[in-house]
């Protein structure tokens, strides 16, 4: 029997996940196409919920989609735009549906995305919403009653990765502190950077994987440094692409040898390509760290 | 304070199309020291309203239009509103509804009401206070994140600053910045660890 993604968290295994965008609109098959790509190279797929505040469907219709075409999900749940009926509500109906991983987050602001005047929630925050899976977990709800069959999640959060950002540091303990058992952090492109962060969590005894994602030209990486939060691709990083011939391919590279890197500092890696995991393989092989060879 | 502004002078002039013998009520409180209800504005609207063809039967301007006490009350500052038809109130939304509560007759506003900040310095600061009715400004520094962060996070920031500035309005700092130099300041950054969990969010 395959292990699931606790069990790989429980192990020493380094892991790989990767990010799977729901569609805008009503057909499937590209989700499904896209995690096909990646078939058997990753350790879990995470499923986008209206990632900056762009409507698209439902995460939990597309984790239960790409749970029956046999992937490992991690279902993501921010607190942008569901009260706290809503997300105990959801957090109940993932379960029952086969979700096991959930990864929670605040959420961009929804002036954001494409629907700038709906109103935002934030009736939790990404520290109570743990608290709520916890007390869920415990077989109460946020009122106090009791629920049958409870749900027992594994369950993340994010952060960025920018060790002088204290506030944010400080933001990841109390996330942590509440009940966590992972973290994805937002990408990484100065792994002398993350080495800091690493040594600056060390007494934060959960497993960290590093986002990724693949830089296609310098405009798109000057366009990440500005546009955005927590995004600081090196000046180095950034003329290397510029003097590339091949721009693309040297953002492979250089992918690939951060998630190289990335090896010794941490748990795992977790590709966020813009668009499709086209290339995700040939990173993984690149870096070395390819699955099942 | 409560921070309204005065809305086009249009505007009201729509929302008075159908409507004649105006009397006007201002406010000596915050919508004075905004100047969108003081006697500069009370007699500046007056002006606009007669150029514009109506006919203005008086006004008045109470210590606080949100606590005009009765209809009385009104007359005995300006016994023209016996005559009025409409009435204008040059306040914000508390002081529109507490004058409708007393008048019978139309009431409308003349401001757009935003929310409970203050002045200092000459510098109007809006959005101070969400009014939660659970006040905890102490442990933030005399800064409230409910108030002051769009997202209202009370654990800490969200992922969404670029440069320390607001990912909702890039022009104004990270609330959780000014938090943070401030507790730095009086030496209580230890107020940061503080978990705040479901059972203390109210509102």
């Amino acid at each position: 029997m395959s292990l699931t993604f606790k069990d790989k968290l429980e192990s020493d295994n380094f892991l790989i996940t990767a990010e799977i965008s729901p569609p805008k609109g009503t057909d499937l098959s590209e989700a499904l196409a896209d995690a096909e790509l990646i078939r058997d190279q990753v350790d879990a797929l995470n499923v986008t919920d209206n990632q900056r505040a762009v409507m698209r469907m439902s995460p939990l219709a597309v984790s239960r989609a790409l749970l029956d075409a046999g992937h490992e999900i991690i279902m993501q749940l921010t607190c942008r735009d569901r009260n706290r009926l809503a997300l105990q509500s959801e957090l109940l109906g993932a379960y029952a549906m086969g979700i096991r991983n959930i990864c929670v987050m605040t959420g961009d602001y929804t002036t954001k995305g494409d629907h700038p005047g709906a109103r935002p929630v934030y009736d939790m925050d990404s520290v109570q919403l743990l608290d709520i899976v916890r007390r869920m977990r415990e077989g109460y709800d946020l009122a106090g009653n009791v629920i049958d069959n409870p749900p027992v999640f594994t369950v993340g959060a994010v952060t960025n990765t920018d060790p002088s950002k204290l506030m944010q540091m400080m933001k990841l303990r109390k996330k942590a502190k509440t009940g966590l058992d992972f973290i994805q952090t937002q990408a990484v492109y100065n792994t002398e950077q993350f080495q800091t962060f690493m040594d600056r969590t060390e007494d934060i005894e959960v497993p960290i994987i590093a986002g990724l994602i693949p830089l296609k030209s310098a405009k798109m990486a000057r366009f990440m440094n500005q546009n955005v939060p927590g995004i600081n691709v090196p000046e180095e990083i950034i003329q290397r692409i510029e003097n590339a011939e091949r721009p693309v391919d040297e953002g492979l590279a250089i992918c690939a040898e951060t998630a190289r890197e990335l090896r010794k500092l941490c748990r795992g890696i977790h590709i966020m390509p813009i668009g499709k995991h086209d290339k995700t393989t040939r990173i993984l092989e690149m870096a070395g760290i390819r699955k099942n060879i | 304070m409560i921070i309204s502004s005065a809305k086009p002078f249009e505007e009201v002039l729509e929302l008075l199309k159908d409507e004649d013998d105006i009397f006007i009520i201002g406010c000596s409180a915050c919508a004075a020291k905004l100047h969108v209800g003081g006697e500069p504005e009370v007699l500046n609207m007056r002006q606009r309203l007669e150029e514009a063809g109506k006919n203005v039967v008086g006004w008045c301007i109470p210590s606080a239009a949100c606590s005009v006490a009765s209809f009385d009350s009104l007359v005995e500052k300006n016994p023209a509103i016996k005559d009025a038809k409409t009435v204008l109130v040059m306040a914000c939304g508390s002081g529109v509804s507490i004058v409708s509560q007393i008048v019978e007759l139309a009431v409308y506003p003349s401001n757009n009401t935003e929310s409970l900040g203050g002045r200092s310095q000459g510098e109007i600061i809006p959005e101070l206070c969400a009014m939660c009715g659970d006040c905890k400004v102490y442990y933030f520094g005399g800064i409230c994140p409910k108030g002051q962060c769009p997202k209202q996070l009370l654990n800490g920031p969200c992922g969404g600053s670029i440069e320390g500035k607001c990912e909702v309005d890039p022009e104004k700092d990270c609330v959780w910045e000014l938090i943070y130099t401030r507790l730095k300041k009086i030496g209580r950054l230890d107020l940061l660890e503080k978990v705040w969990t479901c059972e203390e969010i109210t509102g």
